[in-house]
């Protein structure tokens, strides 16, 4: 996952995220940026998780975490 | 040393001798632009503006007040009897594939029937599907054409859901549409092979669904209330409701094994297959679908969604009679059809088309 804060600061739509910056603390924080996480999750680390997942994770560290969590 | 693999049997489907000969889509005339009714959500216009960009939305399609599904598909005959693309006579069967018809009961293919009056030598079925429903129409469709005395198939698809979607969800309304299609499918002596793979889900029944109004949940003062969920969209029991995240992950994640199985079945490969013509939900979900299925987007039209809106079980034969049209009128294709969505419901099928009596569209 050594691209997941590139990767993420774009679905964010900022130059750089810190990891414990609360996800929902983002201007553009809304229904498409989860759908936009789990197109993320899906296409580039091949995970399933849900909306309630993202919420729940809170920050970028427990997004990262959620996301490590599934990787087999 | 050999080992031994037991794989499950698929729901691998084969027809012969079957061919659809004839395609007419009916939209509601009336235009409503996203931006229209972008006031009616609980977003800043900034955000709404980037859905809209992401997701292809652009114009939708629906009816006036007071249409229903069967005043869509009585329009849509009727043009066929008035020019002679179709004969009442010959239907043999009147399936009708719907998530609103107009009564409880009767049957809306009944009602239809009767309002023709249509020779009573036939069947009238209506099918409870939505986003599958060109598929599983078509399966039941073929399914027919293999008794002797059915020779040809009225197979109507048409929805009216934006009655009950809330306009104040922005989850679903920018993307609800109305339609109906009506295909004609008959017997055929050309061996054209027809492959289909289908599959359903009932654990995720509710990842698309309408709360009120049936048996489980009647209608009444209470289902009315409106509710504003997680994300600020505001709707009521008697609302259409969509899980967006489970819709996008099992679309995601069923499809493309599901096409897959089917090329491996029917031993047509990928590069053989003209166009995929699959449900629209909208641009975004098919361009991920495209590229995990490794297909040109050109090849799978996304764009039905930002012309007409999502209708549900239209959508296929809507995808076919704008994009292809005409063409399929004198050329062959062959075309790799899928649904996926309430049910849940997920389909495919491989299916050659050519010289269509008809193709196209026609607004009421």
């Amino acid at each position: 996952m050594e691209n997941f804060n590139e990767e993420i600061a774009e679905i964010l739509e900022v130059d750089a995220v810190n990891m414990d910056d609360h996800l929902a603390s983002f201007d553009c924080w809304d229904s498409l940026t989860i759908l936009s996480i789990l197109a993320l999750a899906s296409e580039n680390y091949n995970v399933t998780i849900s909306a309630e997942e993202i919420n729940d994770a809170v920050s970028v560290v427990g997004l990262k975490k959620l996301i490590q969590s599934k990787v087999q | 040393m050999f080992v031994v693999i037991k794989i499950h049997q698929r729901m691998n489907l084969h027809f012969k001798n079957k061919k659809v000969t004839g395609i007419l889509t009916v939209l509601p005339s009336k235009e409503v632009l996203f931006e229209d009714e972008m006031g009616n959500y609980n977003a800043p216009i900034g955000k709404s503006l980037k859905l809209k960009a992401a997701m292809g939305f652009k114009s939708k399609r629906v009816v006036q007040d007071g249409i229903t599904s069967s005043d869509l598909c009585i329009f849509g005959l009727s043009h066929l009897f008035d020019k002679q693309l179709l004969c009442k006579q010959d239907i043999d069967a009147l399936i009708m594939v719907t998530q609103s018809p107009d009564y409880i009961m009767p049957p809306t293919s009944n009602v239809i029937q009767g309002h023709f009056g249509l020779k009573h030598d036939m069947i009238c079925l209506d099918i409870n599907q939505g986003c599958a429903g060109y598929i599983i129409g078509l399966i039941q469709a073929f399914m027919l054409l293999d008794q002797k005395s059915i020779n040809k198939v009225v197979l109507m698809n048409a929805d009216v859901l934006s009655p009950i979607v809330s306009k104040k969800d922005r989850n679903s309304n920018p993307l609800i549409g109305d339609g109906a299609s009506i295909t004609i499918i008959e017997k055929s002596i050309d061996n054209e092979e027809i492959f289909v793979n289908l599959k359903m889900n009932g654990e995720g029944a509710f990842a698309i669904h309408v709360p009120a109004g049936g048996a489980r949940l009647p209608k009444s003062q209470e289902t009315g209330l409106i509710e504003e969920d997680l994300n600020g969209n505001l709707r009521s029991k008697n609302h259409l409701v969509m899980k967006g995240d489970q819709v996008f992950n099992f679309v995601q994640t069923e499809v493309p094994p599901l096409i897959e199985a089917l090329y491996k079945y029917s031993k047509i490969d990928k590069d053989d297959i003209d166009f995929f013509m699959f449900h629209q939900p909208n641009k975004f979900m098919l361009n991920k679908l495209a590229d995990r299925l490794g297909v040109e987007r050109d090849k799978l039209p996304s764009n039905i969604v930002e012309n007409f809106g999502n209708a549900s079980g239209v959508t296929i034969p809507l995808n076919i009679s704008f994009n292809l049209g005409d063409k399929l009128c004198n050329k062959k294709y062959r075309l790799c059809l899928s649904g996926f969505g309430v049910g849940l419901t997920w389909g495919a099928m491989i299916i050659e088309m050519k010289n269509l009596a008809f193709c196209k569209i026609i607004n009421k």
